[in-house]
């Protein structure tokens, strides 16, 4: 019983005793959502997350942040298509995080600083697993798999790693230099790399499945297709990914006055600026559409949008929409190609195809046609496996039907996204899967939606302009210069700085400034989820005003119901 | 007592270390997400500990001291509905006598400034004593349960001004306090808003560093009087400021010497919308139209009176003065 | 040494010699001059203060309010309408247990308008929760005064100190202003251990529950009972100090074996006592001296009483529709007595009006009457008024 005071007088600070707690009907928690540049990024990174770190000058942690899921920054950093960006909430509010030049930076200082991959080397005993193919899939399942404790053999028909990325990408794109370290500082975390080494030639499957605990499949897609005009075919013709691949090699191009290239994807791109680069007119002419705001993606040409631009700027020309009807040709060479308006319908059968409009031809004078429409895997040595189909069947983890211990991903599967994140995800994924299938455990898929930016509270943000990296002038882009530079520190640092920090604490303050019970304390540590703040349950009334005012939607309210004994 | 999940540190413990001054603590009894109880901690934050106050009656008073506990943590002493600033007066007069250097605050609601003390607070700021005036202003008597006073907005409805079929809420105009302040000549007189946090804290430590009267006037949201969500504490303030119906204002010995400018003026009606105070004003009826535009006119008088549209994005206007950044405060 | 001195002054150089720190008063007659007594103090370098000159005397209790609750001596004085406008305050300063001094130079309360003396203002206050000692000549003012501090200071109560306006405050009378070093002898520095202090940051004024407040009102009255110990303490002190006493809760003058009192409270003493030696004729009488209101000294009173066959409530105050105010009190104390004296009451000397020498006669008129008189106003003229208000 509390005796009364003289006049009644109170000491500091003994509401405490009056636990307001009670009250509530709600409580705010933390929740952590996955941001949409994570969900976004098919090699599953969270720039969430590195950006946090980069924000707070933590720079080697922020990149050993991002190799927990992608062990090739610097080379996806520069070729990328960063759907991450696409997706990222900040390009609803002013311009999207420039998310790849942050990988990029972090992962040519990596490089520069001989940082090594926080990878623990595999013991002695521990599983063998064999990887067919050191492109980007390989080379990430091949990472995967040792950071999860694997031996790891790795086998590729080339002399070198790198896959297409060696032997197609211009290195005025991909520096060969960016290539060679990332590639060969990732093997040196002790993948026993087999060079010269071809499924069906040198071993074959069966061979590798009884040697190791599993196999990942991953050769790309070496096989040109088919291709004829009405059964036509010119006499020189060459597929464009065999002459860049050459000129990639040894430097050479077949020197022309004017070429038109069939296709939309990246190979019809840098081919095109490359033969562009020798002074011939040269067209591209695609089914689908020239990137821009509001084509879908699925009605976009494949090729990376900041490509297009680029070859745009050098002179290339781009027919959208369009198909070739015809080949004109003088005897068996080409004088130039009809073309007519073309478009991705939907078919009565609910099938999408791909319908000309009569009455839309028109005729382009060109001196060699180069198809670069796409390529299937070949097939040697894993006949068995594939069937007869041009793709590898699997599934999300890789799994090929009915063949326990097989796995496949990269450009090699049906519906692969046909870029390098993609293949590093494949080969993340595949890794996991194979880890669960040698401890006899399912692969689960843990699904998170994206955050939108609806749940943001966009109050607390002030524009900024996003940091463009410098390009060469078109003038400029001649050999094997980079065309596009990186971003210096300041600028990766602002950029990070810009991240709203989607669906994670920003550390902000803001729940701690605004909360008027007190009932939110900040902590020097860390806490368990994550943030620098806990709730204080005993006093909080669950107003719900931290949760409204939380800049990065990080909190959210629950019925108290949910918590009933919790408390 | 709950511990910290993953670092065992106790939680009362954590409280008692915060990297900042708690004047106000928890376990006060103010209504879920009141904007007078966030108002009067920042205040009392940004002020520290060395200060003595004198609390006017009013919601703020009822909810921090139920005997025998208080949620203050720096001296405080309430006396009645009408004489903080007198009271604050003799305080200040005593401390001074004594040699003493802390300063004081006076807190009062905006029926214990606006109306009933405004005789005492004319008297303290006139007399030239070294005090703090913060009336936190919800805009109505609270305490008693939602009456109009004179800093009542326009239109709005309270127990003692309610709609009817022949009124419109509250007949008259809110009150122009800061002008009848700065009147006085004093050093320092402002406006301020729970919304904007540092502006308030920067009002706070620029007013104690004045030898003289100081006044502030912090529009605080009573979500109960104003018929909101608790939740909505800040949105509604924010959108006062933002809509030209709050300016937010700084007068120096009378002369205006900084505004909020405001980036892109709201409508009123994105501010009076969410408050059922107001809901009169959204049926289908001529009077309550005319009641739109005659309080988004008084908006607009505002916004030319005070020239606050801003001319172009700055740091500090109604879209960039709650930015927040990552790291917040660092500890020391 | 004896000077002569007009009573405020005499009452301001008392405040000063209490060395108070902060001082706030607003003007109103009869006060005025006290505080203005103060401000020359002040002026002249004579007395270390901060005079607070506020917009009303509302604010001037609220500064004085506030002044002790940062703990300083305060002084504060006021009167009539001020006294009243003060009241809330009042009842929150004595509330609030800090202890302060004021003088209240008694004045008639308006409508009609009078400035004159009487004492319906102190008395109208007298609930508020303040010990009132009220004073019969300029020198008890003094006196009074610098006790009202230590007993304050002591109890943690607030001391109103009643001083008939006009006929105290404006008058020249030869007294005595104590030396300093008696004073500060006298009555320590003020220490308050509630003080609002930043290194013990306490509320105060705070909300109490209905579990609470009867307690809280029982701890007041209780305070001010236990007061009637300091009351005599402090006077009995000072006397040896000073040679003067002013009579602790009461004082009584005259013959041991009078049958008949009259008691009174204030200046009108003096008047009585001069009255008595015009009227040797009228037989032994004592007079009675309430210097203590409140507390009201029950005890003490009786004590005096005893054998006695009548008692003259002479006041000048009244409540109308009830009658007086001191006389009900009076007459309810000696009712316990075994043989209960007479009470009766009068009321005179309203609004300024004289209060002459043969009052003494038509007062002791009333111990003839066949049943007390319970209260008249004396000195009426009916017509005066209208008919139907007589
Ligand atoms: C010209 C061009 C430009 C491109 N630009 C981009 C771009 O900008 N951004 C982007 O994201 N993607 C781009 N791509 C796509 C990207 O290169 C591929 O999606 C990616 O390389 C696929 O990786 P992968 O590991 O699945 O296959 P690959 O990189 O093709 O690697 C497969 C590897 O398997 C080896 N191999 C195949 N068969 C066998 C066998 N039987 N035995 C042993 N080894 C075998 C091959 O030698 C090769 O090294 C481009 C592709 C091309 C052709
Ligand atoms: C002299 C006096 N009159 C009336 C009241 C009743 N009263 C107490 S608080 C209050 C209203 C307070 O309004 P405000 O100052 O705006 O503060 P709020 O409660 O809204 O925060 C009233 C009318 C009182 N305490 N004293
Ligand atoms: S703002 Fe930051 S967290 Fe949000 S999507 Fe963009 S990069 Fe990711
Ligand atoms: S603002 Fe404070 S009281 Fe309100 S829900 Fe958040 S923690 Fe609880
Ligand atoms: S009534 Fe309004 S001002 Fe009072 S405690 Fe509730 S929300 Fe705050
Ligand atoms: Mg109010």
């Amino acid at each position: 019983m509390a005796i009364y005071t003289r006049g009644g007088f109170a000491l500091p600070e003994t509401s405490l005793a009056s636990k307001t707690g009670t009250w509530r009907l709600q409580r705010p928690i933390h929740r952590h959502s996955s941001a949409p540049c994570h969900t976004a990024c098919p090699a599953g990174e969270d720039p969430q997350a590195y950006l946090a770190q980069v924000a707070e000058g933590r720079w080697r942690e922020a990149w050993e942040t991002l190799v927990a899921a992608n062990p090739l920054p610097a080379i996806t950093g520069r070729v990328c298509d960063h759907p991450c960006e696409s997706g990222c909430n900040r390009g609803q509010y002013d311009e999207a995080i420039a998310i790849h030049n942050v990988e990029r930076f972090l992962g040519d200082q990596a490089i520069r600083e001989g940082w090594a991959y926080p990878v623990t080397p595999p013991s002695v005993n521990a599983h063998r697993v064999a990887v067919v193919g050191a492109g980007p899939a390989g080379l990430s399942a091949a990472y995967h798999l040792c950071r999860l404790g694997y031996q790891v053999t790795l086998l590729d028909m080339l002399p070198e790693a790198g896959g297409t990325l060696r032997t197609a990408l211009p290195p005025y794109r991909l520096p060969r230099e960016v290539l060679a370290q990332e590639t060969q500082r990732l093997l040196a975390i002790g993948i026993e790399f087999l060079a010269h080494h071809a499924l069906g030639r040198d071993v074959s499957l069966d061979e590798l499945c009884a040697d190791y605990g599993a196999v990942f499949l991953a050769p790309g897609r070496q096989q040109g297709r088919e291709w004829s005009v009405d059964g036509r075919v010119p006499a020189d013709l060459h597929t464009g990914l065999r002459l860049l691949q050459e000129w990639v090699a040894v430097g050479t191009i077949p020197k022309v006055k004017s070429a038109a290239i069939v296709g939309g994807g990246n190979s019809a791109v840098d081919l095109a600026r490359v033969l562009r680069k020798t002074g011939a007119e040269v067209h591209v002419i695609t089914h689908d559409a020239l990137p821009k705001l509001g084509v879908p993606p699925e009605g976009a040409m494949k090729a990376i949008p900041r490509e297009v631009k680029q070859a745009q700027e050098e002179g290339v020309m781009f027919h959208e929409h369009r198909g070739i009807q015809r080949l004109l040709l003088r005897g068996e060479r080409v004088v130039g190609v009809e073309m007519v308006h073309m478009k991705k319908l939907p078919r009565p059968d609910g099938s999408i195809g791909i319908v000309p409009f009569e009455g839309t031809e028109t005729v382009l004078h060109v001196e060699q046609i180069i198809p670069a429409i796409g390529q299937v895997v070949l097939a040697a040595g894993m006949e068995r496996i594939l069937e007869g189909s041009p793709f590898f069947a699997v599934d999300l983890w890789g799994h090929v039907a009915n063949h326990p211990g097989v796995f496949a991903g990269g450009d090699a599967r049906k519906g692969s996204r046909g870029t390098v994140s993609g293949a590093v995800g494949d080969g993340r994924r595949a890794a996991l899967a194979i880890d669960g299938y040698l401890k006899g455990v399912a692969t689960v898929e843990h699904h998170t939606e994206a955050i939108p930016l609806e749940s943001l509270n966009l109050n607390y943000f002030e524009h900024e302009p996003r940091a463009e990296e410098p390009l060469l002038a078109v003038e400029q882009r001649s050999g094997d210069a980079e065309v596009a530079g990186g971003l210096v520190e300041p600028q990766v640092m602002a950029e990070s700085l810009r991240c709203f920090s989607c669906g994670m604490c920003l550390a902000c303050d803001n729940c701690w400034t605004l909360c008027p019970d007190q009932s939110v304390l900040k902590i020097k540590e860390l806490a368990s989820d994550g943030s620098h703040y806990v709730f204080d349950y005993d006093y909080c009334k669950g107003c719900g005003l931290c949760a409204r005012e939380c800049p990065s939607g990080y909190i959210v309210m629950e019925d108290e119901l949910l918590f009933a004994g919790r408390y | 007592m709950s511990d910290l999940a993953g670092t065992l540190i106790p939680i009362v413990d954590l409280r008692r270390n915060q990297p900042r001054f708690r004047g106000l603590e928890a376990g006060h009894l103010a209504c879920l997400g009141c904007g007078q109880a966030l108002a009067a901690r920042l205040v009392t934050e940004a002020a520290g500990p060395d200060v003595v106050v004198a609390n006017a009656t009013g919601c703020l008073e009822v909810f921090t001291t139920a005997w025998p506990q208080s949620a203050w943590r720096v001296p405080w002493l309430h006396s009645l509905f009408e004489n903080a600033a007198a009271v604050a007066s003799g305080m200040e007069a005593a401390l001074k006598a004594q040699g003493k250097s802390a300063k004081v605050l006076a807190f009062g609601g905006d029926g214990g400034t606006f109306d009933i003390g405004f005789q005492a607070l004319s008297g303290m700021l006139e007399r030239g004593h070294n005090v703090l005036y913060v009336c936190f202003d919800n805009e109505a008597y609270m305490n008693t349960g939602v009456q109009r006073s004179s800093s009542t907005p326009h239109a709005a409805m309270t127990t003692t001004s309610p709609p009817g079929k022949a009124r419109m809420g509250k007949r008259h105009l809110k009150k122009d306090i800061i002008s009848i302040i700065a009147a006085h000549n004093i050093p320092y007189a402002a406006t301020a808003s729970v919304a904007y946090p540092s502006d308030i804290r920067k009002k706070v430590r620029r007013a104690l560093e004045i030898d003289g009267p100081a006044f502030i006037n912090i529009h605080s949201p009573c979500p109960l009087g104003w018929g909101h969500d608790g939740s909505l504490s800040i949105e509604v303030a924010r959108l006062a400021v933002e809509c030209g119906l709050f300016p937010v204002v700084e007068l120096e010995r009378g002369a205006l010497t900084g505004t909020m400018p405001l980036r892109a003026p709201r409508p009123v009606t994105d501010y009076l919308k969410p408050q059922q105070r107001f809901a009169h004003l959204f049926q289908n009826d001529p009077r309550a139209r005319e009641e739109l535009e005659h309080l988004q006119a008084l908006a607009d008088y505002n916004i030319e009176t005070y020239g606050l549209r801003g001319e172009r994005p700055d740091p500090l206007d109604s879209a960039g003065a709650d930015t927040v950044r990552r790291g917040g405060v660092r500890w020391a | 040494m004896l000077q002569a001195l007009e009573g405020s002054q005499a009452i301001a150089q008392a405040v000063a010699l209490c060395r108070p720190q902060v001082v706030a008063a607003y003007p109103i007659t009869p006060q005025t001059h006290i505080v203005e007594g103060l401000a020359r103090l002040i002026a002249d370098g004579k007395l270390q203060c901060e005079l607070v000159s506020v917009e009303s005397e509302f604010s001037a209790a609220s500064v004085a309010l506030g002044a002790v609750a940062a703990g300083s001596r305060v002084y504060t004085a006021s009167a009539s309408q001020g006294i009243l406008l003060m009241s809330e305050v009042l009842y929150n300063i004595a509330g609030l247990r800090v202890p302060l001094v004021m003088t209240c130079a008694n004045r008639a309360v308006s409508a009609p308008l009078s400035i004159w003396n009487d004492q319906q203002d102190s008395m109208a206050v007298r609930d508020a929760g303040w010990i009132q000692l009220y004073c019969a000549d300029n020198q008890e003012a003094v006196d009074t005064t610098v006790q009202a501090y230590r007993i304050a200071e002591r109890t943690e109560l607030p001391v109103m100190v009643c001083v008939d306006g006009f006929t105290l405050t404006h008058t020249l009378e030869p007294l005595e202003i104590p030396p300093q070093d008696q004073v500060d002898a006298f009555l320590p520095p003020f220490r308050f251990a509630r003080a609002l202090d930043p290194s013990y940051p306490v509320s105060s004024g705070t909300l109490v529950s209905p579990e609470y407040y009867t307690e809280a009102r029982h701890a007041h009255h209780q305070a001010l009972l236990r007061a009637k110990d300091e009351i005599v303490a402090a006077d009995s002190d000072w006397a040896v100090l000073t040679g003067r006493a002013s009579g602790g809760l009461l004082q009584v003058d005259g013959p041991d074996d009078a049958r008949v009192a009259i008691l009174t409270l204030g200046s009108v003493f003096g008047t009585l006592l001069d009255a008595r030696e015009e009227y040797p004729q009228l037989g032994p009488v004592k007079l009675i001296k309430l210097r203590a209101f409140r507390p009201f000294p029950v005890e003490a009173l009786q004590q005096v009483c005893v054998g006695l066959s009548d008692v003259i409530v002479l006041e000048r105050a009244l409540s109308p529709g009830s009658g007086g105010i001191a006389g009900a009190e009076v007459r309810a104390a000696l009712a316990e007595l075994p043989a209960a004296p007479r009470v009766h009451n009068f009321a005179a000397g309203l609004g300024g009006r004289d209060v002459p020498l043969d009052i003494y006669p038509r007062l002791l008129a009333a111990t003839q009457s066949a049943s007390p008189v319970r209260f008249a106003i004396l000195d009426v003229e009916l017509d005066k008024l209208p008919v139907e208000d007589r």
